[in-house]
């Protein structure tokens, strides 16, 4: 038999693989509870692996007991354990959210609860595998489920979306099946443990091409700054739910991913030349001034949330330059998290004004205040975070990294960090300025369900004060188990 | 302009690809003798169905989610509608392919069979089973299938719970999908039956819940 600490690991997994697959058996829009039940369970699972992981007890599992690099081995470090924790921590109020959101005999939810359940399946397994073949496949799954709960409701713009999503994200992933394919050839091995040491010892130019196509095909999944021409219509075009999973949790997995290669088996190569870091870093400075005034010119408001994660993402890429020193990697994740919470927070939001207001323009929220008060209190909470202004996670994040860079006397990342926040600030005022407008004309409300209100006030919450924990969740971080 | 732009792109990185090949060696590490050395325990006689099925089984889990998600993929983006009956082909393909598909079913088990010792195996078998049944729609015999059913829908899902079961029973010996040597081949005899008929309706839906669609727009 397994220990507590397995059971979580491997709970985490097979979890919502089940909930998901017993959820279509069930049949068109049912399994809601179900996946509720699964996620609640996941959420605990995670917390006793967090606990776990802080105590110094690295989780592993070799599945059917071979053992790498002739089986595949499952390993739950801080950085996964955090990942994994934001993950169940975040889809458990979106999962409650999305069975009050969809309208039990509408064509949207028929399909929700499985394609839910797997992609919660996808990315748990992706924090934790430690085999490149095993993250291209759950890859795949994230990827897959994505484009399913984008196009859901079969509307004609939905899946104009989707099927752009679908093909960046498969190019993205082709990129990085081409680049492990190449890495096999070189090594005959795709165990992250036993190829560490391979690529420290000789890297021929094969495998730094296999580097870059991985890396390349990741940046595109995480549609960072050029490569971000696909995230604004899918994550401003699909269901509420299904945008707050998207920008919160989906986008993280291949960032991830990307952090753990450039710090774990590719780390003689990335760190071959001083110049390399800053070559993202620099894309996510795009990334964060073009994203904000894309935001800031945006007419409707899911769009400008959508606009908004272009710009956060560019935050998760400025790290690069300051990894060498502990605040930098910490600094990544936190703002990971903190954007997590908040963005899945402002999506929620967003979805209760589309369904009481009827659209979803940012100039005909006049008075939304008044109806809603609760849900602007959100809206509000959310943009603090991302703004970065304490007591918040995102605040937390914004002062390791301005810590760090300031350390290296990295002057430009200081001065794109704070831009970056007033920019935030420029954007999320104009939507509340606009909606705590005094209208003389009663504007008319639709009711909506309260879960709707409340779990979006909860995930913005969980945003402000998680800045209250942050130590926990530094001390978490600095467990490290891939080398 | 564009289309210049990324053929140039896709040739450079056909030259560079080309070029770092030439350079390649034999790979520095070499897992055929660790798959020998296990192959006894493995509970099949193929190297590359103990890859699959047993050593990196997990690999092979997730696999058979994703094609049940690109189904849910397909059914979440379609609207419902009722069955569409295709024009019934020429009555001599319909012949043929009445003929075609019992040996198709035959040919299908016979790969299932053979994945213990020999090429083959239940994402073979399964594909097989999906030719026929793709075959019989061409042919005007079997109508697109509209939303599915209880019956269907457990067909679809059979295949991932029983593997999903088995795996999940298997954290008893020590591990995920840990194997005891002396039940090794009975139970990757049962998941890859299972596999055989989930995969041969995911891949025959694939096609046949489109169809479906398609005469829905016209």
């Amino acid at each position: 038999m397994i220990d507590a600490q397995q059971a979580a690991l491997v709970g985490l997994i097979l979890l919502p693989l089940a909930s998901g697959a017993a959820a279509f058996l069930l049949g068109p829009g049912r399994g809601a509870g179900l996946c509720i039940a699964s996620q609640a369970a996941a959420l605990f699972f995670a917390l006793q692996l967090a606990d776990s992981v802080l105590a110094g007890d690295i989780a592993r599992h070799r599945i059917g007991g071979w053992g790498a690099p002739l089986g595949i081995d499952l390993t739950a470090d801080g950085l996964a354990a955090a990942m994994l924790l934001l993950t169940q921590a975040v889809a458990l109020p979106l999962a409650l959210y999305a069975r009050a959101y969809f309208r039990p005999d509408s064509a949207e939810v028929r399909y929700f609860w499985p394609l839910f359940g797997l992609l919660l399946a996808g990315l748990n397994a992706l924090f934790v595998s430690t085999d490149l073949f095993n993250l291209y496949v759950t890859l795949e799954l994230v990827g897959l489920a994505a484009v399913g709960l984008v196009g859901i409701g079969g509307g004609a713009l939905q899946i104009a979306a989707a099927l752009r999503y679908l093909f960046a994200t498969l190019l993205g992933s082709g990129a990085y099946l081409l680049g492990v394919a190449l890495i096999y050839g070189a090594y005959g091995s795709v165990a992250v443990a036993s190829l560490t040491p391979l690529v420290a010892a000789e890297a021929p130019t094969l495998v730094g091409l296999a580097a870059g196509l991985m890396l390349l095909g990741l940046l595109l999944k995480t549609a960072l700054f050029p490569c971000h021409y696909w995230l604004p219509p899918a994550h401003g075009g699909a269901a509420a739910p299904v945008s707050a999973l998207l920008s919160a949790l989906v986008v993280k997995a291949s960032f991830y991913l990307i952090l753990r290669l450039w710090l774990g088996p590719l780390a003689p190569l990335t760190a071959s030349h001083p110049l390399l870091p800053w070559l993202p870093a620099l894309l996510g400075a795009g990334a964060i001034l073009w994203g904000s005034w894309q935001a800031i010119r945006a007419p409707r408001l899911k769009t400008m949330i959508a606009y908004s994660t272009v710009a956060q993402l560019g935050y998760l890429f400025l790290i690069f330059p300051l990894l060498g020193t502990p605040g930098g990697r910490a600094a990544g994740i936190l703002h990971a998290v903190a954007h997590g919470l908040a963005k899945a927070a402002m999506f929620t939001a967003a979805g209760v004004l589309i369904k009481a207001t009827g659209q979803d323009r940012i100039a005909a929220l006049a008075g939304a205040a008044q109806q809603l008060p609760l849900t602007l209190f959100a809206f509000g909470l959310a943009g603090v975070t991302l703004m970065g202004l304490p007591p918040s996670a995102g605040f937390l994040a914004k002062w390791q990294l301005l810590d760090a860079a300031l350390g290296q006397g990295y002057w430009g990342i200081v001065l794109i960090t704070l831009s970056g926040g007033l920019l935030a600030a420029v954007y999320v005022f104009r939507v509340l300025r606009q909606a705590f407008l005094l209208t003389s004309s009663k504007t008319t409300v639709a009711p909506v369900p309260r879960t709707l209100e409340w779990t979006a006030f909860g995930l913005a919450g969980a945003s402000l004060l998680l800045g209250l924990r942050g130590v926990e969740l530094v001390e978490l971080l600095a467990v490290w188990g891939w080398e | 302009m564009k289309r210049f732009g990324i053929g140039g792109a896709a040739l450079l990185l056909a030259l560079a690809l080309g070029y770092a090949m030439l350079e390649l060696g034999p790979a520095r590490l070499d897992l055929r003798p660790a798959v020998a050395a296990h192959l006894a325990d493995s509970g099949v006689r193929h190297p590359v169905t103990a890859v699959l099925l047993n050593y990196r089984g997990y690999d092979t889990l997730l696999e058979v989610a994703v094609l049940l998600l690109a189904l849910f993929a397909i059914l979440a983006v379609t609207p419902p509608g009722p069955a569409r009956r295709p024009a019934p082909a020429d009555p001599l393909l319909q012949m043929l392919a009445r003929l075609a598909v019992p040996l198709m079913l035959v040919a299908s088990f016979y790969l299932l069979w053979a994945g213990a010792f020999r090429p083959g195996g239940a994402f073979q078998a399964g594909a097989v089973l999906a030719a026929a049944l793709v075959l019989l729609h061409l042919t005007g015999q079997l109508p697109g299938w509209p939303t599915p059913g209880a019956l269907l829908r457990g067909g679809l899902a059979a295949g991932l719970l029983v593997f999903l079961g088995v795996a999940a029973a298997l954290l008893i010996e020590g591990s995920l999908l840990q194997y005891p040597p002396a039940w090794a081949g009975r139970l990757i005899l049962l998941i890859e039956f299972c596999l055989t008929g989930s995969l041969g309706l995911i891949l025959a839906g694939l096609f046949l819940f489109l169809c479906q669609a398609e005469g829905e727009r016209r």
